[in-house]
């Protein structure tokens, strides 16, 4: 049996809960469409340089290889975002509702 | 039957429903396991596959299924039969089938690669169910888009006071996106600003409000240019109507609420004596202001004006709620009156009234089942947090032990907010609708605030509240309108993936609905959908679970019992559109038009769930005969 949590981590514990409890409600959606609006862009970027990756028929630029050390932390996420099948109800429209 | 009392109910019911029936589930049926990897970590990609806390996405979940639905719902519902059917519902509801509805689309979409629920009933049960969930979704929201907009429309004709607290939510919304995602500002300070501003308003609307000698409302300085402008409005056709329409239900949010003596009175806009309701030019230049700021939120960036008047109003709502839970709370503890002697914490409202299940030739049929079941629809359970939290949620979930706490949880959080609606209604000894909700809300305030915040201001401030939330939820229902319109129909019809073309063809079908004056049947006829397309997600999960070779009763039961139900009442509505109004003599044609579409949608939804749950049914003996493959994909 693990033991009891000090009173003052118990009184920490509860905080960030409750902390990211509040961000759920009132930040999660505006900071997490913040990041939408980056990965278009940023989906573009990549599409531009390295579209190749994925079989779009662009002709590798010059700088691709210059910012391919930049971009290749992102070619795993970007691919799987891209390729994927996407249903109409995937649509960002769709997560704002409230009903 | 007081305040308190329901407030301890419900503690209990939640408790003993989610540890000793909800967990149970989780750990036995589903069985839960925080060691598999979900569809966040497998298939992480920045966006919309990304594990977060458990509290993160308790908080978002709960801050995006609860809006309007358990406030009109309840108000309507507990107006036709009384609070104790109602709060039985939302309690016996949520502790078997809404939770279950929610957390368990949640789960089947972890366990099937984060897809969603369209995409698992292609692959679980037929092709053709993908499509027809089309058809569903569309006339789910047209339903719901004329239900609010009539709703508000009347509102902010009939109270001058409310208008300049919306016009102000619209520029405080458009500022907020702007200091948000512009000059990102810090959202401490921008909430902070927009929202006390928007309160403000909503404040300023009343203010000065007196009454005159013969004890008339006389307006205050900004309600008065509001009246002007009314006035303006009407004198293009000289202060005459456009139209008179009769509701047979008396449901119609321009209808007075009966008095003391069981009779309504006659006001500008209604004639006790033949139960005519004018439309005026006023109503329909609302009903436009109100298309035009849907318009914005449906068609401008959503950073723009959709999310920040979406957050400025669910701060308001919050605001309102918590400030009335703690009314709820300490009223019958302390014993604190109201202006007219009157203990707060009591209900006015009847517990029972009459059941409706007496058949009258040429009257409206409300028989508590199936109807009841479908005017609460959110609060008890609704299908469109299934369909939501299979694409938003599911697809953050770090761990598969988080789905109840985040589903099930926030299902039983949007619980009390439907709860605590209820006890505004009932404890508010006048008005109807959304007045008697805005009543209830300004006692609450007042007893919360130990009196310190006169009743008026608490009135106004829950007429507010239920304004803004209810038109911020328009907004996005025409922004999906359009989505799903664009999809269901953009290949074959071109002009429709112009977003403007969508949307106008939204929202000219929607003020057909809305001027044809039967807004309860628009209401039921939504809430009847909601809870058919609730009754499909459990039919998929069921499917599931049997694919799955578990004991899919935990899903059946409530989907046999949710499917009955709703098709029971679609074509209940049907019947009362077609006795009460398509083929009763002296209607407006405006109302018999309005009726035959709703009755060719009600005709249609119950096709469509024909299809579903007979397909359904082949997939679930399939699936009991030991296949373990995906339905073949003719055409696909």
């Amino acid at each position: 049996m693990s033991p009891a949590p000090a009173p003052i981590d118990a009184v920490q514990k509860w905080l960030t809960t409750v902390r990211e409890f509040l961000f759920g409600m009132f930040g999660y959606e505006l900071s997490h469409h913040a990041v939408e609006m980056r990965a278009s862009v940023e989906s573009l970027f990549m599409l531009a340089t390295v579209g190749d990756m994925i079989g779009v028929p662009i002709l590798p630029p010059y700088y691709s290889l210059r910012l391919l050390p930049y971009v290749v932390p992102q070619i795993a996420t970007w691919k799987r975002r891209v390729l994927r099948e996407k249903e109409f109800t995937d649509e960002h429209d769709y997560h704002l509702h409230g009903l | 039957m007081n305040t308190l009392v329901v407030v301890i109910a419900a503690v209990v019911v939640i408790y003993l429903a989610y540890n000793f029936y909800a967990k149970r589930i989780d750990r036995d049926v589903i069985q839960a396991n925080d060691k598999k990897a979900t569809p966040a970590k497998m298939y992480m990609d920045g966006v919309d596959f990304m594990p977060a806390s458990r509290n993160v996405l308790y908080g978002y979940h709960f801050k995006s299924i609860a809006a309007a639905g358990p406030i009109v719902g309840v108000i309507t519902a507990a107006n036709l039969w009384g609070w104790l059917p109602a709060i039985l519902w939302l309690l016996i509801g949520v502790s078997f089938i809404g939770w279950a509805s929610d957390y368990s689309a949640i789960m089947v979409s972890v366990r099937n690669d984060g897809n969603s629920m369209s995409a698992i009933a292609h692959k679980l049960i037929a092709p053709r169910t993908r499509t027809i969930l089309f058809v569903f979704i569309f006339f789910y929201l047209l339903l719901v888009a004329g239900a609010f907009v009539g709703i508000l429309a009347a509102i902010l004709a009939a109270r001058p006071d409310v208008p300049f607290g919306i016009l102000m939510l619209a520029l405080m919304g458009l500022l907020a996106g702007q200091m948000l995602y512009k000059m990102k500002m810090n959202l401490v300070t921008v909430t902070a600003i927009v929202v006390i501003v928007t309160l403000a308003a909503m404040v300023l609307g009343p203010l000065g409000q007196t009454k005159d000698a013969n004890g008339k409302l006389v307006q205050g300085p900004v309600g008065q240019a509001t009246v002007a402008l009314n006035n303006a409005v009407n004198a293009v056709t000289g202060n005459a109507s456009l139209y008179s329409v009769v509701d047979p239900t008396n449901a119609d949010p321009r209808i007075p609420a009966p008095g003391a003596d069981g009779k309504r009175a006659s006001t500008a806009v209604y004639n006790a004596d033949t139960g005519e309701i004018k439309t005026m030019p006023s109503y329909l230049f609302w009903a436009l202001f109100l298309l035009v700021f849907s318009y914005l939120g449906a068609n401008l960036p959503i950073w723009r004006f959709a999310q920040p008047v979406n957050y400025i109003g669910f701060w308001i709502t919050l605001l309102t709620i918590l400030l009335s839970a703690v009314g709820a709370v300490l009223a019958p503890l302390t014993g604190i009156k109201d202006a007219s002697g009157a203990a707060i914490g009591a209900f006015a409202l009847p517990a029972l009234k009459d059941m409706g299940f007496a058949l009258k030739a040429g009257a409206a049929w409300q028989p508590i089942w199936p109807m009841l079941f479908v005017t609460i629809a959110c609060g008890a359970i609704s299908g469109w947090h299934a369909l939501f939290g299979s694409v938003g949620t599911a697809r953050q979930l770090e761990y598969e032990t988080d789905a109840l706490p985040v589903g099930g949880g926030a299902m039983f959080s949007e619980n009390t907010l439907a709860l605590l609606s209820l006890v505004a209604v009932s404890i508010a000894g006048a008005g109807g609708g959304g007045g008697r909700f805005a009543a209830g809300v300004g006692k609450l305030v007042f007893a919360g605030t130990f009196g310190a915040l006169p009743e008026a201001f608490g009135t106004a401030l829950g007429f507010g509240a239920f304004v803004v939330i209810v038109l911020t939820v328009v907004q996005l229902v025409f922004r999906v309108m359009r989505v799903t319109l664009t999809e269901w129909v953009g290949e074959a019809v071109p002009a429709v993936k112009n977003m403007h073309v969508s949307t106008i063809i939204s929202m000219v079908l929607t003020l057909a609905l809305v001027l044809s004056g039967t807004w309860v049947y628009l209401w039921q006829l939504f809430g009847a959908s909601n809870q058919l397309m609730a009754a499909l997600s459990l039919l998929l999960v069921t499917v599931w679970l049997k694919s799955e070779k578990r004991n899919p009763a935990y899903a059946l039961w409530p989907m046999l019992f949710m499917y009955i139900t709703t098709l029971a009442a679609t074509a209940v509505t049907a019947r009362n559109l077609y006795v009460t109004i398509a083929t009763k003599a002296g209607m407006a044609a405006v109302s018999v038009g309005g009726a035959w579409a709703m009755i060719l949608v009600s005709l249609l939804l119950i096709v469509a769930a024909l299809m579903i749950g007979y397909d359904g049914w082949k997939a679930y003996q399939r699936y009991g005969q030991g296949a373990t493959t995906a339905a073949p994909a003719p055409g696909d």
